[in-house]
């Protein structure tokens, strides 16, 4: 009798008990066994551009869904966004706003601009809140402002921030950044700070983890790069 | 006319056999004999003019029947043609305008607010149970994301381009002959030598506008009008905004001095010839 | 003259008019919790038929392996014991399925049906696994999670080897290897332990059965047979149907020597009498029985 208590299947998550499934409060509101990006993502604007980064755990209450996952998405040619929160409701989003963001850009034949890609974003989410269980950042740089970054948090506000930090993993890194940001830094140097940030949220965060994947966007392009699991800057000893 | 009977002009959604849509011709006719409507895209803004003429002296004569209208905060039309059909295109435009932004969350760019126009317009000319617009319209608009101001021209057949000077409406020839001569294309006076610093100001261009009005004026066969302007450039902060009274009285003084002066030289030469 | 033009093969009201129905949800969930406030053991609510399940797909040098164990559960009766988990999407894609039985069937029935559709529009001989990816996430996207498919995706196409895990929610991941269901975790242990980048077919296969066994020997909701499916870059198709059985029970039950004291022959019960009744007529009609008439021809 004591066992069968004890176990609860992985997939079948009970909304009551949050200690035992590692739910965050952004993770609160999911269905049951619905995949959330329990998660730390930041952008982070520099003199150029912006740096994007990202975790890559997804996981379902207690069990890693996946551990290399994605989660800085392309909308458009300079526009990424890092998405946390439900991941089917995220990649939905998206998916519309990338939908949305290329028809504009055949329509007036330039290239759109982040907050353009903001503000479909939060539209989308402040109009479907009841629905949604979505916090976004959009980064990204255009020919009219430069680099920008923009925070849509789960209500669906729409916030520009020099940078931005979310998922359950960035409550333990706002002091960190806060005393480590500086305006106009190098590329380099921001990267540095979302790697050093990133990995301490994954530390001390259960729902973050894996690898650290990040995205430089500037008026030259975007360049990818992954900071594998035993390569961070901070972690458990042994790494 | 040579149409008319044929039974090829009875709906624009009709071809005749040579390939014109006499319905979207008429159209075209409906506004050829309206008052003036000018445009002129000049270094620091663009300006708008048209004449507006007056049918009684009864008119409050400065609100009523406006012909400029604002669109957004840094776009505004100008329509000649069937004022009513004009009021259904500004409506149009207005819509437009905030539905982009509403969406978006940025200034729709002039291009775009033209295109969408067009295609509005070009719609009336397709199917039997509507008419086409008796009206053109010319759009002067500012574009905040790359600086750009600009001016375009959508015809009751629902094409548009963009231009440094435009007209419609009654003597649009001799107008634009007259526009022509003015610095307004940057190529143009680029290669003449005096560099882009020479192009005309909205300053000068509302003068000169009002004696282009002015000169068409047949004072003797037209009726009296009323000359409406605005304009969108630095000194308004890129908004659209009609040009002071003052201002417009002060060019309407200038054109007229001006248009005497150059009868007075003509009227002279006149008079040699009669010598002769 | 079609369906839709002829009056006389139209449809009626009555007839339904496919796709799923949520008309009970509310109903039924309404009804669970009254239920379970009254009293916690009797639940009397119907269940759906669960594949408590284990699907794994992996990429390999030359293509895709898909694997699935075949019990189907309902609650914890085991309601078939040899069921077909890996689905046909396109000759070049496969699908296994976890969750509710009829929406994996109908899901991917639904979805290959759209593909084949695409492919005669499209004039295009092949269809992508991006695009079965997209249109399965659309639809399980728009019912919020109500249709119960978590799903293996694996195909080749002009772009390569490609596998997706899809979960029923509506969000996808692009894997080298996954697994799903209730034995995931089983299976995931196994692959995590033995899947390197460019695996030979025959190792893939290998591996694709060792992790469907954990599932089906681990974990309760799977078990019976392992099925495994190979698509290879070049379109060929290989079907493992039942390639292990490791639960057989004839060779079980043929090996076990029973005493001849339980083996009862023919005889063996004595007859005390017997009786015959000819049937009366009325069931079995005979041309006597009725009026024959010319057919008006």
């Amino acid at each position: 009798m004591y066992a069968q208590q004890q176990y609860q299947p992985p997939m079948m998550s009970s909304a009551d008990s949050d200690a035992y499934t590692g739910k965050s409060a952004e993770t609160r509101h999911l269905k049951p066994g619905e995949l959330s990006t329990g998660t730390t993502i930041m952008a982070v604007q520099f003199d150029k551009g912006v740096v994007l980064a990202a975790d890559s755990r997804v996981s379902t209450g207690a069990y890693v869904a996946n551990r290399a996952s994605d989660k800085i998405a392309q909308l458009h040619d300079h526009i990424w966004c890092c998405r946390s929160g439900s991941a089917a409701d995220t990649q939905a989003l998206t998916d519309y706003v990338r939908h949305f963001l290329a028809q504009l850009a055949v329509e007036t034949g330039r290239l759109p601009e982040v907050k353009v890609a903001a503000h479909l974003m939060r539209k989308l989410c402040y109009e479907n809140k009841d629905n949604l269980m979505a916090g976004v950042i959009i980064g990204g740089w255009d020919p009219v402002s430069g680099g920008s970054v923009f925070n849509i948090p789960l209500g669906g506000a729409c916030i520009p921030m020099p940078f931005a930090l979310g998922g359950s993993g960035s409550t333990f890194i706002y002091g960190l950044v806060d005393s480590d940001f500086k305006e106009n830094m190098t590329k380099d140097e921001a990267l540095a700070l979302c790697a050093k940030a990133v990995s301490h949220a994954m530390a001390r965060d259960g729902s973050s983890g894996g690898v650290i994947r990040t995205c430089v966007a500037t008026a030259e392009g975007n360049e990818r790069e992954m900071i594998p699991g035993n390569k961070l800057p901070y972690g458990p000893a042994g790494w | 006319m040579a149409s008319s009977g044929s039974g090829y002009d009875l709906s624009s959604s009709t071809f005749s056999p040579d390939g014109r849509i006499f319905q979207v011709e008429y159209a075209h006719k409906a506004v050829e004999n309206a008052g003036t409507a000018l445009g002129l895209r000049c270094s620091d803004g663009v300006v708008l003019a048209v004449e507006k003429p007056l049918i009684t002296k009864m008119l409050v004569k400065e609100t009523t029947g406006r012909r400029v209208h604002t669109v957004d905060e840094y776009a505004g039309v100008a329509i000649t043609g069937f004022v009513s059909d004009g009021r259904q295109i500004v409506n149009r435009a207005r819509e437009e305008a905030s539905n982009y932004d509403e969406t978006y969350g940025t200034k729709i760019p002039p291009r775009t607010l033209a295109n969408r126009l067009s295609a509005y317009v070009h719609y009336f000319t397709l199917h039997g149970a509507l008419r086409p617009f008796g009206c053109s319209t010319l759009i002067a608009a500012y574009d905040p994301a790359t600086k750009h101001h600009s001016l375009h021209m959508v015809e009751p057949s629902g094409v548009t381009y963009e231009y440094y000077g435009a007209a419609a409406g009654r003597g649009r020839q001799p107008a634009r002959t007259e526009m022509e001569k003015l610095a307004i294309n940057p190529k143009q006076v680029a290669a003449s030598g005096d560099g882009e610093g020479t192009l005309i100001t909205c300053a000068e261009a509302v003068k000169q506008l009002a004696k282009i009005i002015y000169s068409l004026h047949d004072e003797a066969k037209d009726k009296p009008f009323e000359l409406e302007m605005s304009w969108l450039c630095e000194g308004s902060g890129w908004k659209h905004v009609g040009v002071p009274k003052k201002v417009i009285k002060e060019a309407t003084v200038w054109a007229k001095k001006e248009i005497e002066e150059a009868e007075g030289e003509e009227s002279e030469e006149e008079d040699d010839e009669m010598e002769e | 003259m079609s369906e839709f033009t002829n009056p006389d093969i139209g449809l009626d009201s009555t007839t339904p008019t496919g796709g799923f129905n949520f008309e009970n949800v509310h109903r039924n969930s309404l009804i669970e919790s009254q239920l379970q406030k009254a009293t916690s053991k009797n639940n009397i609510t119907p269940l759906a038929t669960k594949t408590g399940t284990t699907i794994v797909g992996l990429v390999y040098k030359n293509g895709i392996v898909l694997g699935a164990d075949t019990r189907s559960t309902n609650d914890t009766t085991v309601a078939d014991k040899n069921c077909e988990k890996i689905h046909y999407i396109a000759p070049n894609i496969y699908c296994c399925g976890a969750g509710t039985a009829a929406d994996t069937e109908k899901t991917t029935e639904l979805i290959s049906s759209q593909m084949e559709l695409l492919r005669m529009n499209t004039g295009d001989g092949q269809s992508r696994v991006v695009t079965a990816c997209t249109m399965l996430k659309r639809m399980l996207f728009r019912y919020q999670g109500y249709v119960s498919a978590a799903l293996v995706l694996g195909g080749c196409d002009v772009n390569g080897p490609h596998l997706y895990q899809i979960y029923p929610h509506g969000s996808t991941g692009k894997l080298p290897f996954t697994t799903m269901g209730s034995g995931s975790l089983a299976a995931m242990a196994v692959f995590e332990e033995g899947f390197k980048d460019d695996l030979e077919e025959e190792e893939a296969v290998e591996l694709v059965k060792r992790a469907i066994l954990a599932g089906i020997f681990n974990d309760l909701g799977s078990g019976s047979n392992c099925d495994t499916t190979v698509i290879r870059l070049d379109g060929t198709v290989v079907h493992g149907r039942n390639c292990i059985m490791p639960n057989e029970v004839k060779p079980l039950r043929d090996s076990v020597k029973r005493s001849d004291v339980l083996n009862m022959r023919k005889g063996t019960t004595a007859v005390l009498k017997s009786t015959f009744k000819p049937r009366k007529s009325g069931f079995g009609v005979t041309l006597a029985d009725v009026t024959v008439t010319p057919m008006e021809t």
